[in-house]
């Protein structure tokens, strides 16, 4: 077996030039695949870090029922005891923040125009992990110990006319269902990253949520760890936890709660996919037409195996090794250079991209060069040079044996 | 019946154009431990006739029996073998493997055999001491006069301790000195190892070493037992 290894690399080192070209050739289409599959995974990285930790945490936990009944029966599906559920989730190791949030909408005014507006009450002191990812544009985020003041989106800014200290009512109806309104002043306006959300965030302290909607509890309790790779790991804990307390609750993951990320994924996924196939067929083209020269020129050489004793299926394998060969060097040589390209982006500090879609921010990009990327673009250039090497070699180990002699060596 | 033993086989090259009837319902009986030569004017069917017997070309019909085996019979596994470990070719214009050294060209046929690498290389050095290229071994094919590289295609078709060598034209390319020791080896592998040989040739050299003479004409097959000219004057 090795013997045939052995034949095989020197017969690839014997045509250089060419086996160099087609080498190169599929190290091009690896790395081309890699480095898509790299963006790909910074791009999930980063929709996904800017959705937990600007909106869903890793975990959000509810009252027992909150799904079912959160718009029919919100009152009734609120937590009651949230410090003990707090405190229980805080002794976690790797819980970062534990926060609540509570939510209602409303029609907020300035005095001059009535928009729609989502309000989020939140504990200005836990959050403080969460405003990494919004981008105050004017103003200040919240602080602790805020009172009557909160924190509004951009494109809301826009149309409410309001400026930084301005008032903002907002009416709504409390848990029981009475008609009440709450007043605060804008201290800052802020980018989340997605247009849709700026145009109707609100942000203030969740004593104020709780005033106007006469409530002590809250809708939900956020939960982040320090990493979200680490969460698989640390869920059967939470969930544990969560079980010892006396209050009845469900939860829901991030990717659970993200749908706009799920799609993404998928819609990225898709186009990887067709890539690899792309890269696939161009590579398969390369190694084919190599091996059926080598086939062809070799003819004689081939004749000669069967006459002093070379099955069908040994002379098939003689070719089938060059071409996988063939592969395993052009993968290498891909790998390599997929390495040293993403090592040169980070060294220049990454390729400003402009703003994706719904989103309001450029960015820079870097090249997420993970083992399973790398892994995934090595085997699909080697599979397709090894496939494209099976028509060749076939072709290679049925000739007629007489004829292939007559053929020089 | 011989070792190598024809009934009734015919070979057609047939075209749209024509056809070229090489063989034609001919009879031949090879004894054991033979040293043939198959005369014949060039086109007249020698390589053809030496193809069918080393199994590589199959008769149109007929059979050809080597070592009391149809070889028709044998399936494709059956057939590698056999050329593998029943034949040793010496083909017209060498058919080494021009990214193999000399040594290497020599030891391949054993790897079908599963030889170990090193046992092979080691053969492979036995049998090219014999063909006189011992110090020529590292060199390859591209390396080495026409007739050196002959001389390692018989040390090729000797690896396998063959019983039957099959040649074609192997003096062809040598001077007379180094075919005469071809020849030698040749003659002595015939006499003492009971290795039979068949060969094609114009070379009166050869012709000269040669026992059975098997002539080629209109299809058919004739074989002359004849005294070893070399033998009687060794005698004399
Ligand atoms: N593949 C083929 N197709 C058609 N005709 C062929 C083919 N191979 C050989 N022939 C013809 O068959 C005849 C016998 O060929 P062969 O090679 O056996 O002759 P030969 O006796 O070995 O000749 P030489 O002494 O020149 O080597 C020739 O006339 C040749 O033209
Ligand atoms: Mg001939």
């Amino acid at each position: 077996m090795l013997d045939l290894f052995y034949i095989a690399a020197l017969n690839i080192f014997r045509n250089a030039r060419r086996s160099t070209i087609t080498i190169l050739s599929i190290a091009v289409g690896c790395c081309a695949l890699t480095c898509f599959g790299a963006f790909i995974n910074f791009t999930f990285e980063g929709l996904r870090e800017t959705t937990i930790r600007t909106q869903l945490g890793h975990m959000q936990i509810y009252a027992e029922g909150y799904w079912e009944k959160h718009v029919s029966d919100p009152a009734s599906v609120m937590i009651h005891d949230v410090s003990t559920l707090e405190t229980a989730l805080e002794g976690i190791e790797g819980v970062s923040t534990v926060t609540h949030r509570v939510s209602f909408s409303g029609i907020g005014t300035t005095g001059q125009a009535s928009v729609n507006m989502s309000v989020t009450g939140v504990d200005p002191l836990r959050e403080m992990d969460f405003a990494d990812f919004e981008i105050v544009v004017k103003g200040r985020n919240l602080l602790p110990g805020d009172t009557q003041v909160g924190v509004i989106g951009d494109e809301l800014a826009k149309g409410l006319e309001a400026q930084i200290g301005d008032w903002v009512t907002v009416m709504t109806t409390s848990l029981d269902g009475m008609l009440n309104a709450v007043d605060f002043e804008i201290v800052g306006i802020v980018r989340t990253g997605s247009t849709e959300y700026d145009s109707v965030f609100a942000k203030v302290p969740s004593d104020l949520v709780q005033t106007v909607m006469d409530t002590t509890a809250v809708e939900r309790v956020v939960v982040m760890l320090d990493n979200t790779a680490d969460l698989p790991a640390q869920r059967p804990e939470i969930d544990a936890t969560i079980a010892a307390l006396p209050e009845a609750y469900e939860t829901r993951q991030w990717n659970e709660l993200a749908g706009f990320y799920e799609a993404v994924v998928s819609l990225y996924n898709g186009l990887f996919r067709i890539f690899s196939g792309i890269v696939a067929v161009v590579v398969m083209f390369s190694v084919a037409n190599t091996m059926t020269m080598a086939v062809f020129e070799r003819m004689g050489e081939s004749g000669a195996l069967r006459a002093i004793g070379a099955t069908q299926g040994t002379t098939m394998q003689m070719f089938l090794n060059e071409g996988l060969f063939i592969g395993l060097l052009g993968g290498t040589v891909g790998v390599i250079l997929s390495l040293l390209i993403s090592w040169g982006i980070e060294m220049i500090g990454g390729i400003p991209m402009p703003p994706p879609p719904s989103m309001s921010q450029g960015y820079q990009a870097f090249l997420l060069m993970t083992p399973a990327v790398l892994a995934k673009g090595f085997v699909v250039s080697v599979a397709a040079a090894l496939v494209s090497s099976i028509y060749p070699a076939w072709a290679a180990s049925r000739v007629n044996i007489v004829e292939a002699l007559q053929k020089p060596c | 019946m011989g070792q190598i033993s024809l009934r009734s086989v015919c070979r057609t090259y047939a075209s749209e154009a024509f056809s070229l009837t090489v063989l034609d319902a001919a009879d031949l009986d090879i004894p054991d431990n033979a040293f043939a030569v198959i005369c014949g004017p060039s086109g007249s069917g020698k390589s053809t006739l030496l193809n069918m017997i080393g199994a590589l070309d199959r008769p149109d019909s007929g059979t050809i029996t080597i070592s009391g085996t149809d070889i028709a019979t044998l399936n494709e596994k059956q057939l590698a073998k056999f050329r593998n470990e029943t034949i040793g070719f010496v083909f017209q214009s060498f058919h080494l493997l021009p990214v193999l050294t000399a040594v290497e060209n020599v030891a391949w046929p054993l790897y079908f055999q599963g030889v170990k690498r090193r046992e092979r290389m080691e053969i492979a050095r036995e049998k090219l001491a014999l063909v006189g290229l011992s110090e020529h071994a590292n060199k390859l094919p591209g390396k080495l006069s026409g007739g050196q590289r002959q001389r390692v295609a018989i040390a090729r078709a000797l690896v396998c301790n063959p019983r039957i060598i099959l040649a074609d034209e192997p003096t062809a390319n040598l001077d007379r000195k180094t075919a005469q020791g071809v020849l030698d080896l040749i003659s002595d592998l015939n006499a003492h190892h009971g290795v039979s040989f068949l060969c094609a040739t114009h070379d009166n050299l050869v012709v000269e070493h040669a026992r059975q003479i098997i002539s080629l004409s209109e299809g058919k097959l004739h074989m002359q037992e004849v005294l070893n000219l070399s033998e009687v004057a060794q005698h004399a």
